[in-house]
């Protein structure tokens, strides 16, 4: 199954949308037990060319100082916090500078070459945590209830074709353009079809896995000078198979169902806020409203700030 | 007492539907307060009572029912009514996907729009919805009648068998199998006849303008 939740608040400014979001997912538990995460917009407020990086690491000391010791190469690290997640690894999180974008896929891919390391993301706009287990588990290692921001994307997942790792829960995040995001409902059956020309691109996947291959698309068509909107009416003509995806930008949030309308779909709004999700309970920790619209086949949404 | 309380507040789903079994038996109408759109609530159930829902349930509420009268305040998730066989299941607000789904028997009433493949393999009964359907309605249909206020989107009557889909507002496209004709003087007469019953109030004009959707051909379609 999976769930999908989305909030965005309209007065621009920043607000408990980490909350939002746990409560919402929360609500999703039952469509997937194995792992969560949540991309968080517009509270993290880096200086300019400043990343925040989250990276799996094996918990042994050698491990950690070779990474830190591979970091300063390139960077000098301004913060750093190390996060306890299960009996053989810790998330660590830093923030560092690079002189360009363009430098941080190849640090990450760099940095993953370091046996017993995987770098979880990299971003600049944004917040991204993920980890395996239960939204409540992994909201209160994370204390993602106290993350503010102006919107945000989560997910629940019900893990199908990729492993149950922290790499492989959502959201999912490309490099193609800075810091865009997507969680993901359902399957892509057209995958190395939309795969391929990506790739010709030069665009660079790390997995097989179908949420990724959705990512790149969406970056690469908004590199490309779309409209978030205009990303998500071709994803609904070029990709096959039942979904509903959710992407997240730095000014957006938006969602796109398969033609057939296989995987659910729901928003609803008022003066505050703009929400979407799986179902409408997730809707009501955040609105009190009658009026629950159903996303039709083939149909996209989205607000931008 | 005529009347239970059950404030579903801290229950889960399971716990819920143990506690609506449990009071059926010995109340005439029981009332679920803060229902949360839990899934499948009232699922299965037989006994001839009232249920409030005060609030929205989500997937397949009353599925499989045979009897009871379910009455939803708000909204309702996926699949409303699954495979009920008696009884009557109203909701004032929208519905998900699937509304009516597979329904042998009783009414399904939804009084605002509904998602995708209303009334799916249902094989009798009658669903009726106040407003707007959307992709695929009635698809697969094998029996019964589903009514249309509002408009229906496209490939209405996907592969239709037989049962009569009627639509008020407009068909944007049908599906294979299906063909439309407008409604007769008996067809209006028979509408009019349910639809006042669950307060629907249209002009008799409206009443001619009912379009009816069945089957062109009887054969089996896998065929």
């Amino acid at each position: 199954m999976c769930g999908i939740a989305g909030i965005i608040y309209k007065d621009k400014k920043t607000h408990n949308v980490g909350k939002s979001l746990t409560s919402m997912l929360e609500s999703l538990q039952h469509r997937g037990p194995d792992s969560a995460g949540f991309a968080i917009y517009g509270g993290l407020n880096l200086p300019k060319n400043h990343y925040q990086l989250n990276i799996e690491v094996k918990n042994k000391p050698e491990i950690l100082e070779k990474l830190k010791t591979t970091l300063k190469e390139e960077s000098p690290i301004y913060k750093e916090k190390l996060i306890k997640s299960d009996e053989d690894y810790d998330v660590y999180r830093c923030e560092i500078k690079l002189n360009e974008y363009s430098k941080l896929k190849p640090l990450i891919r760099y940095l993953d070459e370091i046996e017993d390391i995987q770098v979880i993301n990299g971003s600049h706009s944004f917040e991204m945590i993920k980890d395996i287990g239960k939204v409540k588990t992994i909201a209160k290692r994370y204390d993602v209830p106290k993350r503010i921001g102006t919107h945000g994307i989560g997910h629940t997942r019900f893990a199908t074709e990729s492993g149950i790792d922290r790499y492989h829960a959502h959201p999912y995040q490309s490099y193609i353009t800075p810091d865009i995001t997507v969680v993901h409902n359902g399957q892509i059956t057209n995958y190395w079809k939309i795969r391929d020309p990506l790739e010709r691109k030069g665009h660079v996947f790390e997995s097989l896995n179908d949420t990724e291959c959705i990512v790149h698309y969406i970056a690469d068509k908004l590199h490309q000078g779309y409209k978030l909107e205009e990303a998500l009416e071709d994803a609904v003509k070029d990709l096959d198979g039942p979904f509903s995806l959710l992407v997240g930008t730095p000014n957006g949030i938006g969602i796109a169902k398969d033609k057939l309308g296989l995987r659910p779909g729901v928003m609803a709004e008022n003066d505050d806020i703009f929400a979407i999700a799986s179902e409408e309970m997730s809707l009501q920790d955040v609105l009190d409203t009658d009026y629950v619209e159903q996303i039709a086949p083939g149909e996209t949404r989205s607000y931008t700030i | 007492m005529q009347e239970y309380i059950i404030d579903a507040k801290n229950m889960n789903e399971k716990e819920l539907n143990r506690s609506i079994k449990e009071h059926a038996i010995k109340y005439k109408k029981l009332i679920i307060k803060n229902p949360q759109s839990n899934h499948n609530i009232a699922a299965g159930l037989t006994d001839e009572i009232e249920i409030e829902i005060d609030g929205s349930a989500g997937y397949f509420v009353g599925t499989m029912i045979d009897g009871p009268k379910i009455h939803i305040k708000r909204n309702a998730g996926w699949f409303a009514g699954d495979n009920m066989t008696d009884g009557e299941l109203i909701i004032e607000g929208t519905a998900g996907d699937g509304a009516g789904q597979g329904i042998y028997g009783g009414t399904v009433v939804v009084k605002g729009d509904t998602g995708s493949r209303t009334g799916e393999i249902m094989k009798g009964g009658t669903v009726i919805i106040g407003g707007n359907s959307g992709f695929m309605t009635g698809l697969l249909m094998m029996g019964g009648r589903l009514i249309i206020l509002g408009d229906v989107t496209d490939d209405a009557g996907e592969s239709i068998m037989r049962g009569t889909i009627y639509v008020l507002g407009e068909v944007k496209s049908l599906g294979k199998n299906a063909q439309i004709e407008q409604s007769t003087l008996e067809d209006q007469k028979e509408l009019k006849n349910i639809l006042k019953k669950y307060g629907f109030e249209i002009t008799d004009v409206d009443y001619t303008n009912f379009k009816k959707i069945t089957n062109k051909s009887n054969k089996n379609l896998m065929w």
